[in-house]
């Protein structure tokens, strides 16, 4: 009986949307929120399978991390059996962030970068292997709790007063509104921030922007799976065991089940990529991204000429 | 941008490939910068941050070469094969009619791909670094395929249109004689690459002796699998 319930959990039940209820995890987090009427005249984004006007969206996404701010790394541990951990690491192994001796420090701004898990890999590297001890990391979330564990981190890290980390609350849409100059940022990356974006054409304009020329915009994101056997394989996992793991660790299935709803939402490799040649970047190679994992997340980069 | 599909590309009689860059303006400045920083820094990294950093954009910059020193290798192969035919064009406008009047086929071959080979002076004490890239097992196929655009250049260069049988024998010769050659001036410490130029008469010779020059294939081969298999060593590799 109990194995006839987990076995349907099983099941991969992708095109079937779920309303989810008012709730709202990321990659891993969730919150209850009052849920707005649906404005039908307004432009519309999506929200898990939901639909939502585009100005609740942002107000929705801003409000869902508060609540899960100081277990947020715990729970994404979780969600991903630890692989992304292994991606953030491949992201990070790419860029090559850093500058020799003599050559002139980087500035990095890393986007939606919540408690700073992609800031402080950033800093390692540059710092491990390069020995450059004067690049900056500069984290933006338009989460203030998401920030200010990010802080708390920073405080008992090994950045703690060398100045090469600060925080910075920020749309991503809009960050001239926090002060963010154009041409002045070296490298800009955001890992698992853009599904949460209103517009990502948006977000790609304000960081062709803020780029000095030369400059990398870099986005670790959700994406498609390409070979079919695995994809099924990686929807069984996605759409059955992460809500049933959400239902018996924190009795809440719904909220896992938003994760896997945006990611199903989400855009495919071919878009994304379009979108950041839209923005007037090169971007590289003949594709313009490096999938991992088979597709189940992929790097897009582009370099402002 | 687009690179060229980095798989080895069917060769056809018919088709000539065209003479237009495959790089952007953005890369050919990074790139072009770049390959001057090779003969005192190699075909490295530090050769890449150098070009990116000289024409005003950053180290970062070079994210833009997903295969990172491969695609400086490739850059030299690209334009260094695109230039024979401006050579050809120069040579075509003096009023003399230039260096290869009155050259048959054989003789133009020949011209060609001297001056390929010695396209490569300035960077030949660093070019075993570049055989050992291109090596690579993920750069094998973009490297052939590369050599076999080189050959199919030189013999379309030459005024060479026949289409019959000998087609792919001439630029598998061609492709073997010019990378054994090449691998032999790695090692040249005679004056002016006169030892390349003997040696790569000695590689026609053969051909020409042999007739076709198909049962000749096998002892390229092993020369150059053999040098070759040298160089790697010499670059750490354990085979
Ligand atoms: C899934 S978390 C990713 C955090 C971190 N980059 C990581 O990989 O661990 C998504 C983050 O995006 C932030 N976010 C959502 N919409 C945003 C926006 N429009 N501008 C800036 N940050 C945003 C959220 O506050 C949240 O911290």
């Amino acid at each position: 009986m109990a194995s006839k319930t987990v076995w349907r959990t099983l099941q991969p039940r992708i095109p079937t949307p779920i309303r989810s209820q008012n709730a709202y995890r990321c990659f891993s987090c969730a919150v209850r929120h009052a849920q707005k009427e649906e404005q039908p005249s307004e432009r519309t984004t999506s929200f898990g399978f939901e639909t939502v006007a585009e100005s609740i969206k942002q107000s929705k996404v801003s409000s869902v991390f508060t609540s899960v701010a100081p277990s947020y790394d715990t729970m994404n541990d979780l969600m991903s059996l630890t692989i992304h951990r292994h991606w953030k690491r491949q992201f990070v192994q790419l860029l090559d962030p850093g500058t020799p001796r003599g050559a002139r420090p980087q500035t990095i701004l890393d986007i939606a970068g919540g408690t700073g898990d992609i800031a402080f890999r950033l800093l390692d590297h540059a710092t491990d292997l390069h020995a450059d001890h004067a690049s900056r990391v500069l984290v933006a979330d338009i989460n203030p709790a998401m920030l200010a564990a990010g802080r708390a981190r920073a405080a008992r890290s090994r950045y703690r007063d060398s100045g090469r980390l600060s925080f910075l609350e920020a749309n991503a849409e809009d960050l001239r509104a926090a002060g963010v100059a154009d041409a002045s940022v070296d490298l800009y990356t955001t890992a698992f921030g853009p599904r949460n974006f209103t517009s990502l054409a948006a977000a790609l304009r304000e960081a062709y922007r803020v780029l000095k020329p030369g400059g990398v915009f870099a986005m670790l994101e959700f994406a498609k799976v390409g070979n079919p056997a695995f994809n099924r394989l990686y929807k069984m996992w996605s759409f059955g065991v992460i809500p049933l793991m959400g239902q018996v660790v924190a009795g809440d299935r719904e909220s896992y089940a938003y994760l896997v709803e945006s990611v199903e939402r989400w855009k495919s490799q071919e878009e994304v990529a379009e979108l950041v040649r839209e923005a007037g970047f090169l971007v590289p190679g003949e594709k313009g991204w490096v999938d991992f994992t088979g597709g189940v997340v992929a790097v897009h980069r582009g370099v402002k000429p | 941008m687009r690179h060229r599909p980095s798989c080895i590309r069917s060769y056809h009689p018919y088709k000539h490939e065209s003479n237009s860059s495959p790089f952007n303006p953005t890369e050919e400045a990074v790139l072009a910068a770049s390959l001057r920083h090779v003969p005192t820094h190699g075909f490295t990294n530090a050769s890449l941050s150098l070009g990116a950093r000289e024409v005003g954009y950053l180290d970062i910059t070079v994210n833009l070469f997903p295969r990172g020193v491969f695609d400086l290798v490739n850059y030299h192969l690209v334009t260094k094969r695109l230039a024979l035919k401006k050579l050809l064009d120069i040579q075509a406008a003096k009023d003399d009619g230039g260096a290869l009047t009155g050259l048959g086929i054989g003789a133009r071959v020949r011209f060609l791909t001297l001056e390929r080979l010695m396209a490569n002076r300035p960077i030949i004490h660093r070019w075993q670094e570049a055989l050992a890239i291109m090596a690579q097992p993920s750069y094998v196929p973009a490297s052939i395929a590369e050599l076999a655009r080189l050959s199919d250049e030189i013999w379309f260069l030459a005024g060479d249109t026949s289409v019959d049988s000998s087609w792919y024998t001439k630029r598998a010769s061609l492709s073997m004689i010019y990378s054994s050659t090449e691998l032999f001036m790695t090692q040249d410490k005679s004056k002016a690459f006169a030892g390349t130029q003997k040696f790569l008469d000695r590689r026609f010779e053969d051909v020409r002796v042999v007739g076709r020059g198909i049962s000749n294939i096998g002892n390229y081969l092993d020369y150059t699998a053999h040098s070759f298999i040298n160089v790697l060593r010499s670059k750490g590799a354990k085979i």
